[in-house]
């Protein structure tokens, strides 16, 4: 077990590793003069030469790639994200105000989503075929093909625009947060219902069902010990979907609701070429998923004993 | 099966005809009739600058659909080739391109792809780069677990013992026992690259105006929500419509092979 755990943390090491150099080489090889882009942005007007090679020198960027990739990551490595290009602060404070926003609108989507999949799939899978089971099926399949982006259109369209019940731009008051979180929830419930109502037809069709029945256990006992478990695994599984769904639903999702969240903060960043900002957020969302990954992994392989031995 | 065999069609021979359907030329600017509703002569109205909505979006599908068909096909070929590789490489091979793998598996494919297109500058050619890039890793660990459970089966041992070179062996052994599966995968791969290419042109990093394209096209239409709402519904029911073609298609396909008992 010790042994399993510190190879799912080797490999979570090295995949994190990748990920930082590929970013820090995307941003490295980026077309276009990264110290100009800096001086334009922070004055916002064409400066001498002199200014822009004074600012390649502060930023580093007359080092080579390895210099500069090794004064990035070792203070990185001791919680240091740097600071911004552009405006020259910290660039951590910044992004935990970013998260402050952007956390709560992943939760109440993955609550939302959680909510309308879990009774939904549950009342499909009661009569598979049947009416009921049909429509969640074809409903769920159209949420899959709707893009989050026009869903949230459509959302501000209806209750913003032509009703004016709920406000759509910003993130002044709690209620700011409904169309965006309803926009994500019901992005997840679609994919959710379709994978715990297959997840419960699954193990409904396990042999040794028909035996415990016949030993005279109870249905409901044999729901809520044999059946639920095993309907259980694919949903732990796509969780790890889920999280990549509800980061990239919420950097569209946040651009289209005006909300100051990370995926605001990653596109203003890319616009104006904050590189340590952009390496920032791509570092951190890359460790959440590891993070999440390996939990997931742990989680998976106590759920089923068969995966264990299988492959290590 | 067969409806969804025709949804598909019906949908690709938009693409190949819609610019000898389109009533109007798509980037044509008529600024005194602009957002005009709907009427006989320009169907779906027209958007701020007056271009007509109904030639937009049939020029558009040009774009949406086939640069999304060009990149999955890319990223199949892609990933097949890396999946194979290791599958057949050795300890080594198969350590680097799996680990590369989880690496690029390991953030969220659309995030990544802003990122890139974002950093390389807004363009076709970034777009097709980022999302071919992002796009590759379901078809390679397809292609590697079918790949090392077919090493062990007999025809697959004559072949290596007759002398035939990993290379053939991959051409005329494996390929065939893949594409079945990696024909459902892609079905996948081709509804998300049309959701990304149209969620890029939407964050204003795909397609580059005037050139018509329904992400783009939606993100024009947005600052007119209020004025002219229908104009914002248009481009999205196109990418709806063609993404649950794609889906059931994938799904039909999926459930045939299960019939026939092939590899998953």
């Amino acid at each position: 077990m010790i042994q399993l755990f510190l190879g799912l943390v080797l490999r979570a090491v090295v995949v994190l590793t990748g990920t930082a150099l590929a970013t820090f080489s995307l941003l490295w090889h980026a077309p276009g003069d990264p110290a100009l882009a800096i001086a334009l942005a922070r004055f916002n007007a064409v400066v001498s030469t002199e200014v822009v090679d004074q600012i390649r020198v502060e930023a580093g960027l007359d080092a080579g790639f390895w210099t500069a990739f090794k004064a990035w990551i070792l203070p990185l490595l001791g919680g240091d994200f740097g600071s911004s290009s552009v405006t020259g602060r910290a660039v951590w404070p910044d992004l935990v105000t970013a998260m402050s926003y952007t956390a709560p609108l992943a939760l109440s989507g993955l609550l939302i989503g959680v909510a309308v999949s879990v009774p939904l799939a549950i009342l499909a899978a009661r009569r598979p075929g049947g009416w009921l089971d049909r429509s969640a099926v074809a409903v769920a399949s159209l949420g899959a093909a709707i893009p989050t982006y026009w869903l949230g259109l459509l959302l501000i369209l209806l209750f913003a625009v032509q009703l004016g019940w709920l406000p759509a731009m910003g993130a002044r008051t709690p209620v700011h947060i409904i169309l965006p979180a309803l926009t994500l929830g019901l992005g997840v419930a679609a994919s959710l219902t379709r994978i715990l109502r297959s997840g419960i037809l699954e193990a409904r069709g396990q042999p040794f069902l028909p035996a415990i029945r016949r030993r005279g256990v109870a249905s409901r006992a044999i729901e809520r010990a044999h059946v639920a478990p095993h309907a259980a695994i694919p949903v732990v599984t796509v969780f790890g979907l889920e999280l990549a769904f509800l980061l990239e639903g919420a950097v569209i999702i946040e651009v289209i609701f005006a909300r100051p969240g990370l995926g605001t903060f990653l596109v203003t960043a890319i616009e104006t070429r904050d590189f340590p900002k952009v390496q920032a957020v791509v570092i951190l969302a890359a460790l959440l998923f590891v993070t999440v990954n390996l939990v997931i992994d742990l989680i998976y392989r106590a759920l089923d004993p068969r995966i264990g031995s299988r492959d290590a | 099966m067969r409806s969804v065999l025709a949804l598909v069609s019906v949908f690709g021979a938009l693409v190949l005809l819609g610019p000898i359907l389109a009533p109007h030329d798509p980037t044509a600017i008529d600024i005194a009739n602009r957002l005009s509703p709907p009427s006989p002569d320009r169907l779906l109205g027209t958007d701020a600058l007056g271009r007509d909505i109904l030639s937009r979006l049939l020029y558009g599908a040009r774009w949406s659909l086939g640069l999304a068909f060009l990149v999955s096909l890319m990223g199949l070929a892609l990933g097949t080739m890396a999946g194979l590789l290791a599958a057949q490489g050795g300890k080594l091979a198969d350590w680097t391109v799996m680990r590369t793998t989880d690496t690029f598996l390991a953030f969220p494919d659309l995030v990544a792809a802003v990122v890139i297109v974002g950093v390389l500058g807004a363009g076709t050619g970034s777009l097709i780069f980022a999302l071919t890039i992002t796009g590759w890793m379901r078809y390679a660990r397809v292609a590697r677990g079918i790949g090392l459970s077919l090493q062990t089966r007999g025809y697959v041992v004559q072949a290596r013992l007759a002398g035939l070179s990993p290379l053939s062996i991959a051409r005329w052994h494996y390929l065939p026992s893949l594409l079945p599966s990696l024909t459902v995968v892609w079905t996948g791969m081709f509804a998300r690259a049309i959701l990304g290419i149209s969620a890029l042109g939407f964050l204003g990093f795909g397609v580059q105006p005037p050139t018509p394209e329904w992400g783009t096209m939606l993100l024009d239409a947005r600052i007119h929500m209020r004025s002219t709402p229908l104009q914002m519904i248009w481009p999205g029911l196109a990418v709806v419509m063609c993404v649950l073609a794609i889906n059931l298609a994938g799904d039909a396909l999926r459930d045939t092979l299960a019939e026939q008992g092939l590899p998953e």
